[in-house]
């Protein structure tokens, strides 16, 4: 009973938001003069109702689950990982130059050395903000968001300097051969990756519900001086944990780059990033396996059907980007908290007041 | 020399958003709430100002519609945050989501790929300082830039002397420090969480006032470029101590000139320097922690 009990509340609390966004979304719709209901009614139709669309959809949502799943695995252990965008870009990069300049004729291994490479240099991103956390107690969430920017300003660098493809008119590295690329099913853009996003996905379900780590994580997500106490070695953990991030940042920038970009440019992982938007959909899903999947298929579909939107009405497709945003911004505060409910917590809070 | 002195300019000029940024959220670091919407804050500040500007054709309009609409962010911020509850890292990330969307919504509805002032122009803005103008090298540095950027400066003192020296800073310090003993002297904590939020807010809007239209008389989105991000690392190397803090931000400033006016010798190579601050950044965290936990002997992790 307690059991249903909380997975109602959570699926309250992330629907709720999205109602609300969508809800706000409509006003501004309707005060530039546009209906509302048509709007919402292409960006679903395009993104989820048509097989094309679907397909595309779920393209888009591989590297979704990916960064989400970096992001889960480290928020609810209450460590704020926001490298998960650095750690990407890091991975893409570098499993796009191996895969340019790789001479291997079997397809097979040449992409399984670009996953390795990214993998790696997702692992040693993570690593830095791992060990200064686990060892000198520095918070991660500056580190991170400084490392990010070290990262993209470097890899920034190496585009238009090192690795610029001279043949190229703007600023890119060289085009990764053809047979690396990951086969495109049919008409649609869908590839391999998103199978092999959704084997992540049951592996990362194992891991995080039914193995000892997922346990540990909870609990010094819960409470990290009592975990200490009961034994667990807190600081050790806390380095798995962002090397796990780490690899699975580094698989999502690999598999984006191997099955949708062939090169990296400046907007490889557009705005406001895979990593940013990773954020949302764990947040969405509640940090958990199949809330993320999900999350990110919903998430997917906002952005396919954008682009149908800029087509089909008069409607700008930054809409979207609003109603993410509102939809982060409603997420944040729990509606029915863990013990009481929204008109209690108000209580709460007044009682403290005083 | 002419190179050292643009060099020096360039510094102020690029030193004086990040700076604004900072006093703004080190009340709200003391108080214990994490604002990391600066960023956003401080492009709705970029954003309203010239907007406002563009469609009435007054600047002391739009100075107040920035700083007011800034100020409700902050209002939602603090509603959302210290009323509800939530999460406050969440709800900055929104905000920050949020704003440049709703920019480049407008932009989109009115059909402009970026909005340029056509009545005020940047030298409108500049005040040359009549004495110290004429005084080679400080006369270039020190002279010649707009209000926001003075005030700036003089902000790093009315901070520090706010923080240290008046009934409202202690009391927000122990607010962050240790809420529960905030509450048995009877202090109202939740209003002083508000107030500090609310100050960054209103700095935000400066520092985006300044970034637009004082400095460019323009906006374009995306203008604000992770000011707001660097402002929130150069709090935490700081330790939210104002000058301190002030001085990480003047560091990011000398690396964006030295960036911006040796790109000319070096090409692309000139870029990174850009990063030079955030690894100095992290190399200065790791210092300070580590100097500070050192004694400390609980096997693995250590808490604060």
């Amino acid at each position: 009973m307690k059991k249903k009990d909380s997975i109602i509340k959570g699926i309250v609390n992330s629907v709720l938001p999205v109602i609300l966004a969508f809800a706000f979304g409509a006003i501004i719709i309707a005060a530039i003069g546009e209906s509302p209901l048509e709007t919402y009614g292409v960006l679903i139709r395009k993104s989820l109702l048509t097989e094309k669309g679907f397909m595309n959809t779920l393209h888009y949502a591989s590297p979704l689950i990916l960064t989400g799943l970096a992001i889960a695995i480290t928020f609810k252990a209450n460590l704020y990982n926001m490298g998960v965008e650095g750690q990407m870009l890091l991975g893409g990069f570098f499993a796009g130059i191996t895969g340019a300049y790789l001479n291997i004729s079997n397809p097979f291994i040449s992409k399984l050395i670009c996953f390795l490479v990214a993998i790696i240099c997702g692992m040693l991103f993570a690593l830095i903000p791992a060990i200064l956390k686990a060892k000198c107690n520095v918070n991660e969430m500056v580190v991170t968001l400084m490392l990010n920017y070290a990262v993209s300003k470097t890899l920034e660098f190496l585009t238009t300097g090192v690795f610029k493809d001279k043949s190229a008119g703007y600023v890119a590295t060289p085009t990764i051969k053809e047979d690396v690329m990951f086969k495109r099913f049919g008409a649609s853009r869908m590839t391999m990756f998103f199978v092999i996003a959704m084997i992540i996905l049951v592996i990362m379900y194992f891991v995080m519900k039914k193995s000892k780590l997922g346990y540990e994580i909870t609990a010094i997500g819960k409470n990290p001086e009592f975990a200490e106490a009961t034994g667990m070695n807190v600081g050790k953990k806390i380095i798995i944990m962002m090397l796990i991030s780490g690899a699975l940042s580094g698989i999502a920038g690999a598999g984006w780059m191997l099955s949708d970009q062939f090169k990296y440019t400046l907007t490889f992982s557009a705005n406001p990033g895979l990593g940013w938007d990773g954020m949302l959909i764990a947040l969405l899903g509640g940090h958990s396996p199949i809330g993320i999947l999900i999350a990110a298929i919903f998430y997917a579909a906002l952005k396919t059907g954008s682009d149908s939107i800029n087509m089909y009405t008069a409607v700008p497709k930054e809409i979207v980007a609003i109603i993410q945003g509102m939809i982060i911004l409603f997420l944040a505060v729990k509606f029915i908290g863990d013990k009481t409910s929204v008109f209690g917590r108000f209580k709460k809070a007044k009682k403290e007041d005083a | 020399m002419e190179l050292l002195n643009s060099i020096l300019y360039d510094t102020v000029y690029h030193s004086a958003p990040i700076i604004l940024c900072v006093i703004g959220g080190i009340f709200a670091y003391k108080a214990n709430v994490l604002n990391i919407a600066l960023e956003g804050m401080m492009l709705n500040g970029a954003f309203i100002s010239v907007l406002v500007e563009y469609l009435t054709g007054s600047v002391a309009l739009a100075v107040i519609a920035a700083i007011v609409t800034t100020l409700l962010w902050g209002l939602v911020f603090s509603f959302l945050g210290i009323t509800c509850n939530g999460n406050v890292i969440v709800i900055g990330l929104g905000i920050n989501l949020i704003v440049p969307a709703i920019a480049k919504f407008v932009l989109k509805v009115m059909e402009l790929a970026n909005i340029s002032l056509q009545d005020v122009g940047v030298a409108d803005f500049k005040i040359n300082i009549p004495g110290i103008k004429s005084i080679p090298l400080i006369g270039g540095i020190v002279s010649g830039h707009p209000v926001i950027t003075y005030l700036a400066f003089i902000g790093i003192a009315a901070a520090a002397i706010l923080m240290y020296k008046t009934k409202f800073g202690i009391y927000v310090r122990v607010v962050g420090e240790n809420e529960d003993s905030a509450i048995s002297l009877g202090l109202k904590t939740q209003k002083y969480k508000y107030i500090a939020v609310l100050i960054g807010a209103f700095c935000c809007a400066l520092a985006g006032i300044n970034l637009s239209m004082e400095r460019m008389a323009m906006f374009t989105s995306d203008m604000t470029a992770g000011r707001g991000f660097i402002a929130i690392a150069a709090i935490y190397c700081g330790q939210g101590k104002p000058v301190q803090s002030s001085l990480y931000a003047i560091l990011f400033g000398v690396a964006r000139s030295l960036a911006v006016n040796l790109s000319v010798y070096a090409g692309p190579a000139a870029g990174m320097f850009d990063t030079i601050p955030y690894i100095i950044m992290v190399a200065v965290l790791a210092v300070v922690s580590f100097m500070k936990f050192k004694d400390v002997k609980v096997r693995g992790y250590k808490f604060d």
